[in-house]
């Protein structure tokens, strides 16, 4: 199981110093934030250091509905019209000429480049797998792989997979969606599966235990039928993933590389102030403020997370650009302890983990009565209620 | 109680020798019939009589002619097949026949030497693993061929409807092609929100419970039935429907209950074959793996 970086605005040498400590296992690029000359050399050049690693590319066609979006903002993905990028109507992707030109565009630029996959183009899924959007999400699915044979490709094939969280929280159509997709005639060799939300920010919805069980019931029927799968933006949730049968998880240094919304290109307001720097705490699932972290790692055992880049919060508040290189390296060992080919031990391990990270909050309590607002134990209960419904969706 | 003195069947198949009979169920008796140096199976699928029909007589006719149409269909399934864990058809063509009232449409089987795996499981048969290895095996290449060659659905694979040969090529036969369902033809079934699904009652494959399952059929309802079988077979009892259920909690197990293991039934068997087993039997059609060839390659690496 793997983890990938979570690219987006600001990289500076963030990816770099993960691929350097080996805390990443790949690159997931957003066209939205490098230009098309800037991302070939970038790839060359990782692909050089780093030739083990994999590197892929998001074709963020799920944007090509937004053209008429009064905020729009698409960055540098307007830079890829050259190769692939076109805003699009619904009416247009209904027909099947269009959608594949829209696939052999896509798959030729990435063919063309040294990326180590192909993603191919989808659109989102937004409110519910009976609808227009599921239908072409579902023809471009079926169409890829012909597109794809056409270059004599020997490069993986991914297609993207984008839903959001109201869609997937509909069990049933989810079920049938998956049956639709597991059994297609020409099969990609794998997804790049995405949840959307409605605002990267919403704990609440992103914290929601439907979202969280059919999230894994997703990657689970895949990995049964043998695809592939890469998890965009899955971060703290990715151990959850790992645990039935992700290939590899992502995750990134903003709110926004962490947890998918459109609003990623859409964004209702411009700027704000930077966000707080937070330690990664394994025991917690959780991220702290320093000053929450800086108060409680030496008074609660099991806050530390006792890995090589806690050092990096050890003397003050650490330098902006190495705070994900803490959270990547707690990802990545807690993907780890909970992906064993015995899924049900996974889940137990993962109950028991939460019911130890309960424990620690009730210790937290007495010292810090009142923790930030995304730094509380919120989430637990939630992933408790996950792995409960997907044991009983899928018999575990 | 349909009842027709065997000397009439003699008379009528008229080309075969030593005819008796072996089996009936449901609207079909099967004889047993030599022709040549070659033993056959006699198959007389009995057509509804008009009186019988307690519908409306407009529809009368119809369920008439579904009848018609699915033994046609079930032919037309066979003859396509070429796989050996498929039975095959015999030397006498489909043809409609009369004997005293009895109006029926007939045609022969080869005839397979063996028994079928509901006697097997009612002498209390213990296989052993390579055997329920064996026999997923052939069903899954039995299933694989009518959805390649038909694309249809079995809908009826039960231990009644396989035979458990002495030939080592073919050990295990699959039989009774008679209500597949051709996922791109026209559905058969007269009425059908009038009437249960089709198929055996124990042996439905979840979705097929659900509304408008037609939609939605695919080979995977097969692979449950392949697990309920090979795991009735193994451990001699079905994994669960019981005795006395009424109709409606069979539905319910069938949709809600989760099986056993089929190692609590026998600690002899390898976790492995349980596992897969197990996993054939999963409510949500999704959670069945569709890779017929990598389930195959499974099987042959527990061998």
């Amino acid at each position: 199981m793997k983890l990938f970086a979570q690219h987006g605005y600001g990289e500076g040498e963030k990816i770099l110093n993960g691929l350097k400590a080996n805390l990443i296992d790949g690159i997931v690029f957003s066209p939205r934030d490098v230009s098309p000359n800037n991302l070939e050399l970038k790839l060359n050049d990782y692909r050089s250091q780093f030739p083990e690693k994999e590197y892929v590319m998001d074709p963020q066609y799920y944007t090509c509905v937004l053209g008429t979006h009064p905020n729009l903002n698409i960055g540098k993905l307007s830079e890829y019209q050259d190769y692939y990028f076109n805003f699009q109507t619904k009416n247009r992707l209904e027909i099947e000429k269009n959608v594949i030109e829209i696939l052999e565009s896509s798959i030729n630029f990435q063919h063309n480049i040294s990326t180590s996959s192909i993603i191919a183009p989808n659109i989102i899924i937004p409110r519910s797998f009976d609808s227009r959007e599921a239908v072409i999400a579902k023809n471009f699915i079926r169409l890829a792989t012909n597109s794809y044979r056409k270059k004599e490709n020997k490069k993986p094939l991914y297609c993207s997979l984008v839903i959001s969280s109201d869609a997937i929280r509909n069990i049933q159509d989810l079920q049938e969606f998956l049956s639709d997709i597991t059994l297609i005639d020409e099969p990609p060799d794998g997804y790049y599966l995405i949840i959307s939300h409605g605002s990267s920010d919403a704990r609440a919805e992103i914290f929601n235990s439907d979202t969280i069980s059919a999230w894994m019931l997703i990657n689970h029927s895949l990995k049964i039928n043998e695809y592939k799968i890469i998890n965009g933006y899955s971060d703290i949730i990715s151990p959850f993933l790992s645990s039935v049968g992700a290939d590899a998880c992502c995750t990134g240094w903003w709110s926004n590389l962490r947890n998918f919304s459109m609003e990623r290109f859409t964004p209702t307001s411009a700027g704000g102030r930077l966000p707080i720097q937070r330690y990664l705490s394994m025991g917690l699932l959780n991220r702290l403020t320093f000053y929450e972290y800086d108060t409680l790692k030496d008074r609660i055992i099991g806050i530390k997370n006792n890995l090589d880049n806690d050092s990096i919060f050890d003397n003050g508040e650490p330098e902006r650009a190495r705070e994900v290189l803490q959270s990547w390296e707690g990802i990545k060992t807690l993907i780890s302890l909970f992906s064993t080919p015995q899924i049900k031990d996974n889940i137990t391990n993962l109950n028991m983990h939460i019911e130890n990270a309960l424990n620690l909050y009730s210790n937290i309590n007495s010292i810090l009565p009142s923790l930030d607002t995304k730094s509380n134990s919120d989430h637990l209960e939630p992933l408790l209620f996950a792995l409960s419904r997907f044991s009983q969706i899928t018999e575990i | 109680m349909i009842s027709i003195p065997i000397e009439k069947i003699q008379e009528f198949f008229s080309d075969y020798t030593d005819v008796e009979y072996i089996d009936k169920g449901g609207f079909k008796i099967v004889y047993k019939g030599t022709i040549g140096d070659k033993k056959e199976a006699l198959k007389l699928f009995m057509l509804p009589n008009e009186k019988d029909i307690y519908s409306p007589d407009e529809l009368k006719n119809e369920l008439i002619e579904e009848s018609k149409k699915r033994i046609i269909r079930e032919l037309q399934i066979l003859e396509k097949s070429k796989s050996p864990y498929i039975v095959k058809l015999g030397n006498l063509k489909p043809n409609e026949g009369k004997i005293d009232d009895y109006h029926f449409i007939c045609y022969s089987e080869e005839f397979l030497e063996g028994e079928n795996l509901a006697t097997l499981i009612r002498n209390n048969y213990k296989p052993k693993e390579k055997e329920i290895i064996d026999l997923l095996i052939c069903l899954f290449k039995a299933v694989e061929n009518i959805w390649t060659d038909s694309k249809a659905v079995h809908r009826d694979i039960k231990p009644l409807n396989i035979i458990k040969t002495n030939d080592l090529l073919r050990p295990f036969v699959l039989l009774d092609l008679g209500i597949a369902y051709i996922i791109n033809e026209t559905p058969l079934t007269v009425e059908p929100s009038q009437r249960l699904p089709p198929g055996t009652t124990r042996y439905l494959a979840p979705e097929m419970l659900m509304p408008n399952f037609r939609g939605n059929l695919d080979f995977r309802s097969d692979l449950y039935t392949i697990g309920v079988t090979a795991y009735e077979f193994a451990a001699g009892i079905h994994p669960l429907a019981k005795q006395g259920d009424d109709l409606g909690v069979t539905f319910s197990r069938i949709l809600n209950e989760k099986p056993k293991s089929l190692c609590d039934y026998r600690d002899d068997f390898s976790s492995e074959i349980c596992a897969f087993i197990n996993q054939l039997l999963k409510k949500v059609v999704a959670l069945r793996p569709s890779n017929i060839k990598s389930l195959i390659k499974i099987l042959v690496s527990l061998l």
